[in-house]
């Protein structure tokens, strides 16, 4: 659907659901780069209602074909809707969600729009100075903020299942390797020797059950450039489950350049952990660290294979899943290798 | 015959340096950056493409042959990189096989040879691993 139809499209849309509004209007669309797991607009709504004139600043996430994550928009709908408001935390307010495809010809929902703040390329957070350790301890109060928001009564707990304390690595492992061993186009032996080892070697059972973003690292977080965190993005892999996963994919080295002196390239080890121990209320315990650590670059691999099985049956062709096939999943493949080699007698 | 890596590191440069600026602001300025940044890997990984899969297949049938395993995947009959490939796939498949058997097994044999394995895994992901170019906000 070319651009000027979905505008149009969805200005009926949007008419029709907000209250009084009338003679709705997109007065600008402009497709987000780098969404691949839903296809993302920017939006201005023009329209006019009791009070007169009005112009609202919207995000639209539409599904694509396919994507780098197959998950459900009710899911990441939901998991905005419970951070909105809570613990100072900057999450877009939750507006409409679709998943009928009638309207824009796939499900969808809308978000108000962030209107300050652009993402840091992981590739580049250098970039980030001179606000490093600014953006690192709101990067940190956050990930433990959100470890700790209620999820009983949750509209997340409404969506996704609650484990057990003791099953959530479980429950986790067994969905990246089922996605690992459908989703691969070759043979994954440093990937299925991994999912060995982390069954043999469980972790301790969660602290705590939590809301799990799934995805909270650098490049899904906006910042102004003067210091602050504006937005928490990319919701679309959130679950309840044990919150050493979010600290884990948070810290992986992918997302850091490779900066093994400061947690997610941004503070130094011990400062970010106390920031997230008081913000969480959970105690950093290493072995857990350690197996959730693992986990990421399992989980990371599930999400690589899956983007080029996807670029390769032509279901969707933007470059990034042929990048993520290629380039990432050869980062944590290596990753994988060269902190399990060791385990099991080989020299690093 | 031309020299495949060579216009393919050219290409990439092209989509990186002169096309994507122009597309600055339009969706498909990303598309074309990050197309630009991958053909010049694959330029790169072009040159070393058969060598690579080469090696894998003969660490992979040292390992076979040092547990005992009859080698029952057929050798290629050519260089060609899919016919290399499958043949790298089929024996990584018994790879895993055994990987797995050793891990049930507390002998020092079994432990040695899964060592031996694990090397095999880590110089294979290392050589796997391309070196991404430098452009500035390439892979935006």
């Amino acid at each position: 659907m070319h651009e000027a139809e979905l505008a149009e499209k969805f200005a009926a849309y949007a008419e029709a659901r907000l209250p009084g509004a009338r003679n709705t209007r997109v007065a600008a669309i402009n497709r987000i780069h780098g969404g691949a797991s839903r296809q993302t607009y920017s939006i201005d709504l023009a329209y006019e209602d009791a009070t007169g004139p009005k112009t609202k600043g919207l995000i639209l996430r539409r599904d694509p074909p396919d994507s780098l994550i197959d998950t459900e928009r009710r899911v990441e709908f939901a998991a905005i809707k419970s951070a909105y408001g809570q613990r100072d935390l900057p999450v877009p307010e939750a507006l409409f969600l679709e998943t009928d495809t009638t309207a824009l010809g796939a499900p969808f929902f809308v978000m108000g729009r962030i209107e300050k703040g652009d993402p840091l390329n992981p590739f580049k957070i250098d970039d980030v100075e001179p606000h490093r350790a600014a953006i690192g301890k709101q990067f940190f109060r956050h990930l433990g903020s959100i470890a700790a928001l209620p999820v009983e009564g949750s509209a997340l707990a409404a969506e996704s299942e609650s484990p057990a304390l003791d099953q959530c690595w479980r429950k986790e492992l067994a969905y990246w390797a089922n996605e690992i061993r459908s989703n691969a186009q070759s043979p994954q032996p440093v990937a299925e020797a991994a999912i060995r080892y982390l069954e043999r070697n469980p972790p301790p059972p969660a602290q705590r059950l939590s809301i799990v973003h799934g995805d909270y690292r650098t490049g899904n977080y906006l910042q102004d450039g003067e210091g602050t965190m504006t937005a928490i993005l990319d919701w679309e892999m959130a679950h309840i489950g044990d919150p050493y996963e979010d600290l884990a994919w948070a810290t992986d080295l992918l997302w850091c350049g490779n900066d093994q002196e400061r947690a997610a390239g941004l503070l130094p080890w011990p400062e970010a952990i106390g920031i997230w121990q008081d913000a969480s209320g959970c105690q950093f315990d290493p072995a857990a660290f350690e197996w959730w650590s693992l986990f990421s670059h399992v989980k990371a691999l599930g999400i690589w294979v899956t983007s080029e099985k996807a670029f390769a049956a032509g279901e969707n062709d933007d470059p990034i899943l042929a990048w993520s096939g290629w380039f990432t999943h050869a980062a944590h493949e290596l990753m994988l290798a060269m902190r399990l080699g060791p385990k099991h007698g080989a020299g690093a | 015959m031309s020299d495949i890596g060579m216009i393919l590191d050219r290409l990439g440069r092209k989509l990186v340096t002169e096309v994507a600026p122009k597309l600055e602001g339009d969706y498909s300025a990303g598309h074309a950056a990050m197309s630009g940044l991958m053909a010049v890997m694959a330029g790169e990984a072009w040159d070393s493409a058969a060598d690579r899969l080469v090696n894998e297949i003969a660490g992979i049938r040292g390992l076979l042959a040092l547990a005992g395993k009859t080698l029952s995947v057929p050798e290629s009959t050519s260089v060609k990189l899919s016919e290399l490939t499958a043949e790298r796939n089929a024996l990584a498949e018994q790879l895993i096989s055994l990987q797995s058997e050793l891990e049930a097994s507390d002998d020092d044999a079994a432990k040695d040879l899964n060592a031996k394995i694990w090397m095999h895994l880590m110089a294979t992901a290392m050589n796997r691993m391309p070196s991404p170019p430098d452009f500035p906000d390439a892979e935006d």
